[in-house]
Formats: C-alpha cells, structure tokens, sequence
C-alpha cells in the first residue's frame, strides 16, 4: 500500500459530541494521526451515548462512538492545570491542525482561541465548528444541529408530508455529520494554502451556515423576491405520477414518471390497470395533473394490491424510475451498501458490527486506514506525552498535579 | 484578483444540475478558475428545469445562481470528434476534472477516468455517482431525494410519528452537503499532488452521504441493535420536550430536560397558571404519567397565543426553548448575514442583495465576489482563443455545431 495521503499530519482534536470529532475522523482514514484530548474528570459526553437512551437508540455497543471516535488516540488531561496546560501546549507546538467544536466563551474560558494557540505555533491550521457562526450577535450561543441546521433554516418546517402535518424532527447526528466533512475540506483548504503559502490560518464553519447550504436553492428563491410554498400532502399531490403511493404491506414507493412518458400504457398495465393507460382523461401527462383527483385513488389501490418487494422487482425489471424507501433495517442486508463503499468491514468483535458507515469519499490508488475501535478515556495518555518527551518523572508530577489521571 | 487559495487552478465541470457544479462553485469562491462545459443546444438542465409546484419560484433565475455562478460557460458537442477534441485540449492545462454523468454517458462521451487520465497525469478527476461506481448498481441513475434520502432510511425516519406518510426531501438539500464532499475530497488530491506531482481519482455517491449522514442509526442497526419511530407529538412521552403549534401557525419545541422545578413559571408565563394545580399536572412524576392530558392542555394554551406572544414570553423568562423557522424568515434573521451564511452580492444578475454563501470560511481569505452564472457558450471564444484555436478554427467549429 502507498503512504497515506496525510501521514506525518498531526491532529489535536478538543472536541465533544459529533460535528468535530467526527471531522477528525475523516483525517484518520487518510492517514493523519488524531489525538483526542479529554478531560480526565468530564470526558466527552458522547462516551456511552448508547446506554443513556433518551433520543438514541440504547444499545450494549458505542456505535456513535465507534463512527465518530474510531482511528484515534486518545488523551485525558487537564488543560485548566497549570502542568496540563504545560503539556497541552506542548501538543500544540508540533501539531499540523487543531480542532475544536467548544462554544466560543468556553473557548476564550480555556484559553483556547485562535490567539491563543497560534501565538503558540503560527503554523497550525485551527478548525473551529460554532452553531450559528464565529460572529454576529449569536456568536456565543450553543446549539445542536436538530436547532441551529435543522430548525433555524426552514428545514424542519418543510420537510413534512403536507402543510398541515406537525414539524419532524432530525434524526440524531443527521445534521452533524455533513457540517464535519465541511470542517474537513476547510482543513484541507488551509494545509493547501500552507503548502503554497508556509502560513496558518483559521478555518471555520457552522452548523447553521451547513443548514442554508443544504436548503439553498430555496433560500435563494426568497432572496431573489420569490415565494416558496410547503408541498401540498399526497392526496393533493399536483402530480399523481410523481408522488407516494403505500403497498399492501404498508411500505412505501415514491414513483417518478417524468420522462419517457410514451410508456405510460406499458406502465398502467404493469400496475394491473390497463384501462387508464387508454382512459382519454389520463391520455398525457397535463390531463393527469388536471385530473389527479381522479388518478391519486385509483394508484393507490393499485399499489395496494402487491407487497413493497413485488413492486421493487416489477418496477426494476421493467426499468422505471422511482425511489425505493428503505428503512434502515434493511442496510446491513443491502449490497450495494457494501459494494457501493458506503460501508466498509470492521475486524474487531469489540465493535459488535461487521460493518461501519466509512466517510463519504475516496480517493483511489490510497487506501483509507483500516478501521480500528475508538480508545478509552486516556488510553494512550502516556504513549503520547512521551512521543513529546515526558519521561517517567515527568509524568509521574503530571499526575501528582491531577493533570492526568 | 489575486491572491485566492486556489489561484491559479484550473477545474472543468463537465457536470449538471447540483451536487457535482456545486463543489466547482467552492472552488470558485477559493479563487480557482471554474470553465462549465455545457452540451450545445439546451446546456445543463438545471437551467430549465425544476419549476414545477415545491421547487421555489421567484422573478431570477435562483438556483443557476447559487450552483453556477463565478464560472466561464463553453458549450460543446461533445458527441463530435472536434468538441471532443476541443475538451481534450482543456484538459491538457487544467487541475480538476468534475463530472456526475453516469458510467453510460461517461463511456459514450469518452470522459471516464481512462479516457481523462492519460491525457495529464497531474489532473484530478473528480466524480459523483448515485449509488458508488462499483456493485451491481454502480451505472444506476439517481437523484438525492432517491438515493440520498430515500436509500439512507432517512426518509422513513424523518416524519411527524410512526403511521404518517413520508416527507419528501428539498431540491438540493442532499446535492448540496455531496457537493462539499467532493470539494473536501479533491482538496485532500491537490493537497496530495504537491508532494507526487501527480493528480489521480476522487469520489463521492450520493447513496454514501446518505449513509453518512445517517450514519448514527445505521450503525445501530449494524451493532445489531433497533432503531424505533419516534412517536407522535400527540403521544409523546414528555410534555415538557414536545412541539407545540400557536394560533399563527409556528411550531415551537419546549425543552424542560434538565429538571422541571420552574414548571410553574412556565404554565405561568404562558398564561395559564392554574395548570400547575391541576392534581394531574402537579408533580414531575405525574406529568409524566398524564403526560398525553398535559398535551392536549397545552395545545390549547399554544393555540390562544401567537408565536411573538410565546417567544417574548419564553425569552423574557429565560427558559430554553426550539423555534421552527420558516424559509421567509431569511429576510430578516440578522444572524445569518452576520455570520456569513449569507453574503453580499453586488452583482445585479443575481437578482438579490444577498447570495448563498458555500459554508466553509478561511479567516482573512476573502471570497471571490459572486458574478452571475454564465449564459450557454457566454466564454466559447475567449476559452478557445486562449486555448491557441484560431479564429478560422473557432469558425469552422461553430458551423458544424460542435460548439456553440
């Protein structure tokens, strides 16, 4: 195998939850060394996520820890004593990239702003996660995503199956995981420019900022003076043949006919009504828009008639188009998951998974680093502050001082 | 201008619609130079299409704004031996390769990996698929709301309560975070090429930030553990940690989890004091037993109250609380220009004061100025020319339609 792309990159991550964290885990899988500093007393709150409950879903295996944490080090130390702070900065100094989702007034509480550390080694790359920005008059607030990316940006109250339907919410992490690759492609942006330029810089992005982007298009129709309304639900659907329709096992089928519409008798018969294949109400596609009231019922009890299995196989082999609504049980059984690379094996029955969700990228001809468990608290607490010349004493004050434990 | 990270690189997007033009848009924000190479004739379809009822109208032309804008337009046939010809010439002094074509098409127009690659062993070839370029769905066509929302179980998860129907995704709203990907991933290639000087191949799919995006769930379920519908709001098992609508039609997410000493304070802020004396709501415990009673009773409360009333009375007793946020509420959140999620724009093609900004900052780096998406072609001869084609060839070129 080649070197990986990031080898000999030092990471110091001093992040909590997902966004951050799980940013320094895509540099892992490329081959940089992330070291995850927690406190010994408070560590990450994410730790045992999966026995808490609540919103996540109990289970006896860490699988967010295991997706946000795996292929790092990990340290505990106290960076508010005087010796932890110490060996805190001595991380910093031989250190490529610093990460930290912390909110800024716990930032500017642990000394640990952009100031800071760059006056403690100008050529880092020091990657900030906020909730609603680095400035403006929310600067300091925290936030999740289901908040700041989810609520704030009109997300939350389009995404529903109709005008009237109450708001849903996100799922735990959704929002988290795209706003960390946008942390990682800034840290790349900044180790580019330090390449071209020999300088550090500060990198940033937001969940908020995340949640515009995601909803764009919209957002830029408001801009631009225009009007955006929430779907109608689909019994009113404007366009029958672009909707969901529920099988007789009360699954779902989102079907999209919207081009080749020549094969509109072929697709009617396939759906046991070769009737309103030559219906003159239905004859094209403006007269079943006109006439959807008319349509939505008969292609519901059309799509009644057969399990979601039988639909999928009948629609595939007669290639048309239309969205397969998956639940997630059926991932770990779906190939194309696994073929598709959008999960990749792991070799560690410590996991209790054969697979974990790899990072959306790849770049060919370097393989990703295998996926490896994430540490316990301070796992590697004394491999690392001796790889930065702690020695036995050296160590041994550190922990009189309750710097380490 | 002078001085971008990625001054002096050169992407082509040979790509359409969303995800893939999105991550060039990136890069044109950095400083890179961005030249969309379009078919001749009607160009990428994101120009005419989506405008059906969900898609967002207003008087510009808003999403070529967003995905397009700060690039050159060249359209070429790339069916032709010369547009091909011309594409191949591009690639010959350029940095970044993109494309979100299908395999089908990529053979047809002869823009797979080996067709690109030899032609310059620094360039990077940068792609996005539906469903990842491998297994037996490799070649399968995609949109988000198929591959990434509804693959993902995303789709199925993200509803209201258990037997509601499913909600469709936005346009764009998984196009965009893949476009990011695809940048984070070529970034990492440039990064690469400093120290090998040799360019390579980068990817994303759709299906994968779907995935990753789920990823939480996902790996529950690969755990081996199960992952259950939330209830519905009607049914929760908080009153306290539920969604409430006010008379204006605005949801509102009380949040009471860290202890609910102040219970009283809320119901009274709100304006219903006596609720707190109900027997069945006086302690934790019993809300928590009556907690579908409790509901019912506040929805009442929430329907009496417009959204102002419940935000001013919720700030002022300083209790924490979620809002749902409308899309018109753009206009006015000071936040979202402050923080930069939002950015000037000067250009008056635009047809706003205000442009979508990429979501990804570099203190100290200025963003290229935003600059209307070009017409179909607007760049043909100036690439060209600069390309060393003559003008007789450039004439020649256009008369058979191999560039428009």
């Amino acid at each position: 195998m080649s070197e990986a792309i990031l080898d000999g990159i030092k990471v110091v991550e001093l992040a909590t939850y997902i966004a951050g964290p799980a940013s320094g885990v895509v540099l892992a899988d490329f081959g940089a060394d992330v070291v995850k500093i927690e406190s010994p007393n408070r560590p990450d709150p994410f730790r045992g996520g999966h026995r808490r409950g609540s919103d996540a879903p109990l289970s006896e295996y860490p699988y967010g820890y295991i997706v946000d944490n795996r292929n790092k080090r990990a340290v505990a130390l106290d960076i508010k004593t005087e010796a932890g702070r110490a060996a805190f900065e001595r991380l910093i100094q031989t250190a490529d990239v610093f990460i930290t989702n912390m909110p800024i007034p716990t930032r500017e509480r642990l000394n640990i702003g952009y100031d800071d550390i760059r006056t403690i080694n100008e050529r880092i790359v020091y990657a900030s996660i906020s909730a609603f920005g680095e400035r403006g008059p929310e600067a300091g607030r925290p936030g999740f995503d289901s908040t700041a990316l989810w609520a704030r940006t009109g997300l939350m109250d389009l995404v529903k199956p109709g005008p009237g339907s109450p708001p849903a919410r996100s799922l735990p992490g959704m929002g988290d995981h795209p706003t960390a690759m946008s942390l990682f492609a800034a840290i790349m942006t900044g180790l580019f420019r330090r390449e071209r330029t020999g300088k550090g810089s500060h990198v940033s992005t937001s969940l908020m900022a995340n949640g515009v982007w995601w909803n764009g298009l919209l957002t830029q129709a408001m801009l631009c003076g225009g009007q955006v309304v929430c779907r109608q639900p689909r019994e009113n659907a404007a366009n029958p043949l672009h909707n969901l329709y529920q099988t007789r096992d009360g699954r779902w089928i989102h079907i999209i006919f919207n081009t080749n519409l020549d094969r509109w008798p072929e697709l009617a018969t396939l759906l046991g009504r070769p009737d309103i294949g030559t219906d003159p109400r239905f004859e094209n596609q403006a007269a079943w828009i006109e006439n959807s009231s008319a349509l939505i019922p008969i292609l519901e009890a059309a799509f009644a008639e057969r399990d979601y299995a039988e639909w999928v196989a009948l629609l595939d082999q007669h290639r048309f188009t239309y969205g397969d609504i998956r639940k997630v049980d059926d991932i770990p059984s779906d190939p194309q998951m696994i073929e598709g690379r959008a999960i990749r094996p792991i070799d560690d029955p410590a996991a209790g998974a054969a697979y974990v969700v790899d990072s959306p990228i790849w770049v060919e001809d370097s393989e990703k680093a295998a996926p490896a468990m994430p540490p316990e608290l301070g796992e590697h607490t004394e491999e690392v502050l001796r790889d930065i010349g702690y020695d036995d004493a050296a160590l041994a004050a550190l922990r009189a001082a309750g710097a380490i434990s | 201008m002078s001085g971008g990270i990625l001054d002096g690189i050169r992407v082509l997007d040979v790509a359409s619609f969303i995800a893939a033009p999105a991550a060039a848009t990136v890069m044109a924000d950095f400083g890179a130079e961005v030249i969309k190479v379009e078919p001749v004739g009607l160009g990428d379809p994101l120009r005419y299409s989506l405008r059906g009822p969900g898609y967002g109208h207003s008087p510009a032309h808003h999403e070529w704004f967003v995905d397009n804008r700060n690039k050159k337009g060249i359209a070429l046939n790339l069916k032709s031996e010369e547009g091909s010809a011309v594409l191949y010439r591009l690639c010959e002094t350029a940095d970044v390769f993109i494309t979100n074509m299908p395999l089908g098409p990529r053979e047809r127009l002869r823009i797979r990996y080996e067709d690109i690659g030899p032609l310059n062993e620094r360039l990077i070839y940068a792609s996005v698929s539906a469903y990842g370029e491998e297994g037996e769905e490799g070649d399968r066509t995609g949109f988000d709301s198929t591959a990434l929302w509804a693959r993902s179980g995303m789709q199925d998860l993200v509803k209201p309560s258990p037997d509601s129907p499913p909600a469709r995704s936005l346009p764009g709203m998984g196009d965009h975070p893949t476009a990011v990907s695809l940048f984070g991933s070529i970034m990492l290639a440039l990064y690469r090429r400093i120290s090998t000087g040799k360019g390579g191949r980068v990817s994303t799919s759709l299906m994968a930030n779907g995935a990753w995006g789920n990823a939480l769930s996902i790996q529950t379920v690969l755990s081996g553990g199960e992952v259950a519908h939330r209830p519905g709001r009607e049914k929760a098992l908080s009153a306290v940690n539920n969604f409430y609508e006010t008379k204006d039609g605005r949801w509102f997410h009380l949040i009471m989890i860290t202890g609910q000493a102040r219970f009283p304070e809320l119901v009274a802020a709100l304006g219903c004091p006596e609720i707190a004396q109900d027997p069945r709501f006086m302690t934790t415990e019993l809300r928590t037993e009556n907690a579908h009673a409790l509901i019912a009773e506040l929805d009442v409360v929430f329907s009496r109250l417009t959204a102002d009333e419940v935000r001013n009375a919720l700030n002022a007793g300083g209790f924490t609380f979620g809002e749902t946020h409308q899309i018109n509420d753009v206009l006015t959140d000071q936040q979202f220009r402050a923080s930069g999620a939002l950015r000037e724009n000067r250009d008056p093609k635009g047809g706003a004061d205000l442009v979508v900004d990429t979501p990804l900052f570099v203190d100290g780096e200025t963003k290229v100025e935003p600059v209307m998406a070009p017409d179909l072609g607007e760049h043909t001869d100036d690439i060209l020319t600069e390309a060393g084609f003559s003008s007789d060839e450039i004439e020649r070129m256009r008369e058979i339609k191999a560039i428009e």
